[in-house]
C-alpha cells in the first residue's frame, strides 16, 4: 500500500526544500556520502502483529472485529501522559468511542522517529562524518535521514505531543477515510458523503460498527492526501480525559521492569564502584561465597553483579563481598568540579549567541556584574534503576524503560556480541525518569548477566547505587555583566556560562556506547550550543553574547527535565532581577519593557501578577518573579517565600502558562504541577557531594526532597490559545528557583546566587 | 517464626527470617504493587497495612511479621472500589504511578482511623516522597474518600478489571459481543 501510510512518522512538512542540485553539490563533495544515501532505504513497512480479528491499517493504529481500537504509542510512558494523549489526538479524528481505545508501545521502527527533538538538539544529533557543513539544507535533511536510519525514537524535549500530533493525526485521518471507503462500498455511496461518530460510520440514517468494515477497510488503497474529520460537535481533542493508565496505577497493577516475573527468574544486585575510569579490582570471593541464598556471582571489568532468589539476598552478599574497584586519574570532588568551573568561566569561551556589538557597547561604561553557581542536579526517581533479561536460545529478550528504545537495543547488542535483531527489547513504563531513562546501564548489565548465568534475571540498582552512579545534570557558573543605559535599562549584557559540554557526552554514550568517563574526557574543551540554551532567550536586549566556557570537571553529565534551561533561568532571572532593584524599578515593569518581542510571556507575566496580587517586590513583600519560555510554552511564576525557624518556607507558587492549544487540560495541569514540584525540589535540594570520586548522599533522605508538607499552595492558570501545542513536560521547571530566590531577596534583602539555594558566598 | 496472613491468606515464607518484608511479598509473593525505592524507610514506596498501621515494609523483617496480618495493595480491594482508590482516579492523582501504591496505602490507613483528618494529619500521615509531584492532589483525593467514607459523595471514577465483553458491549454501542461475531 502506497500513500500518506508510508510517510507517517516522516514528518514530511518539515523537510526543507533540497533541490536535486544541491543534494548532488552535498555528494560530490563528500564522497562517500553519495554512496551511503543510495543505500539507504526510503520507505519503511509497519512491524505490528496482529491478535485474532485485529487488522493492522497503519504503524499507529489497529481495530479489532469486536470494535476494539488499538493505538500504538511510539514515547515512552514516564508519568507524562503520553499514552493518554496521542491516542486522544487519534480518538478525536477517527471519531472512536474513548471506551473502545487500546494502547500498545511501538516496536522499534524507522517510522517512529523523533525527528522534532533532532532538529532542535542538532548538535547532539548530527554524525560529525557523515555530514557536510557547508549546506544547511542539506545538513539538517541529512541529520534526519541519519536518525530515521537509526530509528532515534527519542522521548526528551517536552516533545511528545509536538512531534507525534501531526503524524497521529493524519494515520487516524487514513484510517478513517478508509473505514467509509469500506462502509460507502456496502451502502453504494460516495465515501466522501459519509462520516464517523463515536465508533461508527455513518451516512444519514445509516450506520456501521468501525469492527464491521475493518476487515474490509484494511485491504483498500487509502487516498492520497489525508482527509481530515470536519470539527466535531463535542471533541474527544480538548477534554479532560481521565487518563488511561490510571486504573492500574491505583491497584498496583501497573507493570515496571521490576514487576516482570518468568519462570526460573532470579535476582541480581549490583556495585559498580565510583565515577570515572574505575575497575573492579577485587572481591573477598571467602566471606562472599558464603553468603546465604546466594547462586550466582558475575564479575565484570566494571562492576560485580551478585544473584540470589530474592533481591535483598544479593545485595546483602555484595557487602560480604566487599567489591574493591580502583579508578584511574584524579578522583571527582566537589572542590575538584568548582575549580574547574571557576578556571573555566576565567578562560576564554566560544561566543555562541551573538546580537549588536557588546564590545563596543560596554567599552569605558561601568560594568555591572553579578556571579551565580548551580551544583549538579540528580535524576532520583522513585524507581532505581531496573532491567530483566531472559536468554531466549540464542536470542535475547530486554524489558527496560526506555527513552531510546534502538539505541538501548543496540547497546545490548554491542555489549553481548548479538546481532541488534537478536535483542528483543519489551518497552515498559518507568517509574519517573526525568531523562534517566536515556542511560542504558542496567539493561546493558542485566543482559550480560543473564547470558552468563543462563537464565532470566531481573537486576535492579540499590538507592545508593542509583545516587552514586546516576549521571547528573551539569553544575554549572555563570558571570553575568551588563552596562545600563540611564534609565538603568540593561542596554549590553554578556553571560559567560562554564559548564561541561553535556550534549556531546550524551551523543556519544546513546549512539557510539562510549563509557561515561571516556566520553567525559573526549568532550572537554568543545562548545556545546545546547548547554547554554534557554539565557535570556526572550529579552530584547541591545547588545547581547552568550559565551559557552566548557569546563572539564571529570564528572559525567546528563540530561535533566529542563536541562541547560533550568540553570540558564535562573542566571537570567535572578540578575534581571538584581538589575531592577538597582534601577529602584519594578520587577514587573522592568521585565516588561524588555519583552517587546515575546507578547505571549509578557501576557502571561501580567496575568500572573495580577492573579497573585503583585504587589511590585518592594522589600517586605516576600513575593518574587520569574519568567521563561522553553519548547514553544511559556511560564510567568510569582512566589512568595521567606525564612522560618525550619528554614526556607515557600507559600505559595502561582503560574500562568501558554502552552498553546492543550489535547488535555487536566494533564497539562498535573504536568505543570510536577514541574513545578521538581524546579521546587531542585531549588532547595536533589543534589549530592562527591568526595573521592563518590557521592557524599547515599540514602534518599540525603537529598532534601520536599514532602507534602512542605509543598506550597500552587495557583496555575493556563492562557486559552489555539496555537500549535508547545511542550509541557519542563516548562513548570526553569523559573521556581529564580522566583524563590527573588522572593527571598524581598523578603530578608540578601541575595542569593546558588543553587540549591543557600546563603553561603560564591 | 515465618508465619503470617497476606491478604487474608495464610502463608509461610521459607526465606531467611531477617529478611525485610518487601522482598517476600514482591519475589516470593510476586505481590509487584508494593515497590522498592529506598530500601531506608525514607521514600514510603513500600507502604503496607499491618494489623491496621501503615508501615513502610523494607523497615520489617518476615520474622516481626509472625502471627499478624499483612494488606497489600493487591489486597485492599480486588476491583479498585476502595473509596481511596477512587478518589485517586477522580482526581487524577498518579503521573509515573510508582509511588502510588504506597501513597494509596497510606492514605487508607490514615482515613480508617479519622475519616475526617485535618490538613496537619494529613501531612503528618503521608511522608511518601513523590518526583513527579502529585503533592497538589493529595490533600484534596483524601478528603474526598473521607467525604465517600462518611457517606456524603458517591464515586465511580475507575473501572473493575476483568470486565466480559458482553458486559463492555452492553453498555458501548461501537464494541460487539463475542456471539455476535
Amino acid at each position: 500500500m502506497t500513500g500518506i501510510r508510508d510517510k507517517v512518522g516522516q514528518s514530511g512538512t518539515r523537510l526543507p526544500h533540497v533541490s536535486r542540485r544541491q543534494i548532488l553539490i552535498g555528494a560530490t563533495a563528500t564522497g562517500g556520502l553519495a554512496l551511503a544515501w543510495t543505500f539507504w532505504p526510503r520507505a519503511y513497512a509497519p512491524n505490528l502483529t496482529a491478535a485474532r480479528g485485529e487488522h493492522i491499517f497503519n504503524a499507529f493504529l489497529k481495530i479489532g472485529e469486536d470494535g476494539h481500537i488499538a493505538m500504538v504509542v511510539p514515547q515512552c510512558e514516564m508519568g507524562q501522559g503520553v499514552t493518554t494523549l496521542l491516542p486522544q489526538i487519534m480518538a478525536d479524528e477517527l471519531g472512536a468511542d474513548w471506551r473502545t481505545i487500546a494502547v500498545e508501545t511501538a516496536p522499534i521502527n524507522p517510522l517512529y522517529t523523533n525527528t522534532l527533538v533532532v532538529d532542535e538538539d542538532s548538535a547532539v544529533f548530527t554524525p560529525r562524518r557523515l555530514v557536510p557543513d557547508f549546506v544547511s539544507d542539506v545538513r539538517g535533511w541529512a541529520r534526519r535521514e541519519w536518525a530515521v536510519r537509526h530509528a532515534v525514537m527519542l522521548t526528551a524535549n517536552s516533545s511528545s505531543v509536538r512531534m507525534f500530533e501531526g503524524p497521529c493525526r493524519d494515520a487516524a485521518a487514513q484510517v478513517r477515510a478508509l473505514l467509509m471507503m469500506a462502509a460507502a462500498r456496502r451502502w453504494d455511496a460516495d465515501w466522501e458523503q459519509c462520516d464517523t461518530e463515536g465508533g461508527f460510520v455513518t451516512l444519514g440514517q445509516k450506520k456501521l460498527r468501525f469492527g464491521d468494515v475493518a476487515a474490509a477497510a484494511a485491504l483498500l488503497e487509502p487516498p492520497a492526501e489525508p482527509v481530515y474529520r470536519a470539527a466535531s460537535a463535542d471533541p474527544l481533542y480538548g477534554k479532560e480525559l481521565t487518563r488511561l493508565d490510571l486504573p492500574s496505577k491505583v491497584d498496583g497493577s501497573a507493570n515496571y521492569a521490576g514487576d516482570i516475573r518468568l519462570p526460573d527468574m532470579v535476582f541480581a544486585a549490583i556495585r559498580q564502584g565510583p565515577l570515572g575510569a574505575t575497575r573492579l579490582k577485587s572481591i573477598d570471593r571467602k566471606a562472599g561465597m558464603a553468603s546465604p541464598g546466594l547462586l550466582h556471582i558475575v564479575e565484570h571489568e566494571r562492576w560485580f553483579a551478585a544473584v540470589a532468589r530474592n533481591w535483598w539476598a544479593a545485595n546483602r552478599a555484595l557487602d560480604h563481598f566487599a567489591p574493591l574497584f580502583e579508578t584511574a586519574g584524579t578522583p571527582i570532588s566537589s572542590g575538584r568540579i568548582d575549580k574547574a568551573l571557576a578556571a573555566a568561566l576565567k578562560a576564554d569561551g566560544y561566543r555562541i549567541v551573538k546580537k549588536g556589538d557588546v564590545a563596543e557597547a560596554m567599552e569605558g561604561r561601568t560594568k555591572v556584574a553579578a556571579h551565580y553557581a548551580v551544583a549538579p542536579a540528580l535524576h532520583a526517581p522513585i524507581e532505581t534503576r531496573t532491567a530483566t533479561a531472559a536468554p531466549d536460545g540464542g536470542r535475547l529478550r530486554v524489558w527496560v524503560a526506555t527513552q531510546a528504545p534502538a539505541q538501548c537495543r543496540d547497546a545490548v547488542a554491542q555489549a553481548t556480541g548479538l546481532a541488534p535483531s537478536d535483542v528483543t527489547l519489551f518497552p515498559v513504563m518507568a517509574g519517573g525518569s526525568f531523562d534517566a531513562c536515556l542511560d542504558h546501564s542496567a539493561a546493558v548489565q542485566a543482559a550480560i548477566i543473564a547470558l552468563q548465568i543462563k537464565r532470566p534475571v531481573q537486576l535492579a540498582w540499590s538507592r545508593a547505587e542509583e545516587i552514586m552512579r546516576d549521571i547528573p545534570r551539569a553544575p554549572a557558573r555563570a558571570r553575568m555583566i551588563a552596562t545600563l543605559d540611564a534609565a538603568g535599562g540593561i542596554d549590553a549584557l554578556v553571560a559567560r556560562i562554564a559548564v561541561p559540554p553535556t550534549n556531546h557526552e550524551v551523543r556519544a554514550r546513546l549512539f557510539d556506547n562510549t563509557p561515561a568517563d571516556v566520553a567525559q574526557r573526549d568532550a572537554a574543551g568543545t562548545p556545546d550550543a545546547v548547554a547554554i540554551e534557554g539565557l535570556a532567550r526572550v529579552y530584547d536586549i541591545r547588545h547581547f553574547a552568550v559565551d559557552h566556557c566548557p569546563a572539564d570537571i571529570g564528572l559525567p553529565t546528563a540530561r535533566w527535565r529542563g536541562n541547560a534551561d533550568s540553570y540558564t533561568a535562573f542566571f537570567t532571572e535572578c540578575f534581571i532581577d538584581e538589575m531592577a532593584a538597582r534601577a529602584g524599578s519594578d520587577a514587573l515593569s522592568y521585565r516588561m519593557a524588555m519583552l517587546g518581542k515575546s507578547p505571549l510571556l509578557a501576557h502571561c507575566l501580567l496575568t500572573a501578577t495580577s492573579l497573585a496580587g503583585w504587589e511590585g517586590g518592594i522589600s517586605g513583600t516576600a513575593q518574587g518573579l520569574a519568567c521563561h519560555s522553553m519548547r514553544g510554552s511559556h511560564i510567568a511564576l510569582v512566589a512568595t517565600a521567606r525564612p522560618s525557624e525550619r528554614g526556607l518556607q515557600v507559600e505559595q507558587l502561582v503560574a500562568v502558562v501558554d502552552a498553546g492549544r492543550l489535547v488535555n487540560p487536566a494533564i497539562a495541569r498535573q504536568q505543570v504541577e510536577g514541574g513545578l514540584i521538581f524546579g521546587l525540589a531542585a531549588a532547595v535540594g536533589a543534589t549530592t557531594d562527591y568526595e573521592g570520586g563518590i557521592a557524599t548522599a547515599r540514602k534518599l533522605g540525603q537529598l532534601g526532597l520536599p514532602h507534602l508538607a512542605q509543598i506550597p499552595e500552587l495557583l496555575i492558570e493556563f492562557i486559552d490559545s489555539d496555537r500549535e501545542p508547545g511542550g509541557i513536560g519542563e516548562i513548570g521547571v526553569p523559573a521556581v528557583a529564580p522566583a524563590i530566590a527573588n522572593a527571598m531577596f524581598a523578603a530578608t534583602g540578601h541575595r542569593i546566587r546558588r543553587l540549591p539555594l543557600s546563603a553561603q558566598p560564591i | 517464626m515465618t508465619k503470617f496472613s497476606v491478604n487474608d491468606r495464610p502463608v509461610e515464607y521459607r526465606m531467611d527470617p531477617e529478611t525485610p518484608l518487601l522482598w517476600a511479598l514482591r519475589d516470593a509473593s510476586n505481590l509487584t504493587g508494593t515497590k522498592y525505592g529506598c530500601g531506608t524507610g525514607e521514600c514510603g514506596a513500600c507502604t503496607v497495612d499491618i494489623d491496621g498501621e501503615a508501615i513502610r515494609s523494607c523497615m520489617v523483617t518476615i520474622a516481626e511479621c509472625e502471627g499478624r496480618f499483612v494488606t497489600t495493595i493487591e489486597g485492599l480491594t480486588r476491583d479498585r472500589s476502595h473509596p481511596v482508590q477512587q478518589a485517586w482516579v477522580a482526581d487524577q492523582v498518579p503521573q509515573c504511578g510508582f509511588c502510588q501504591s504506597g501513597m494509596i496505602m497510606a492514605a487508607a490507613a490514615l482515613l480508617r482511623k479519622n475519616s475526617n483528618p485535618s490538613d496537619a494529619e494529613i501531612d503528618a500521615a503521608m511522608t511518601n516522597i513523590c518526583r513527579c509531584g502529585t503533592y497538589p492532589r493529595i490533600r484534596g483525593a483524601i478528603r474526598r474518600a473521607g467525604r465517600v467514607l462518611r457517606g456524603e459523595e458517591r464515586i465511580a471514577a475507575a473501572p473493575p478489571p476483568g470486565i466480559r465483553p458482553a458486559d463492555a458491549a452492553r453498555a458501548v454501542p461501537a464494541l460487539k459481543a463475542p456471539h455476535e461475531r
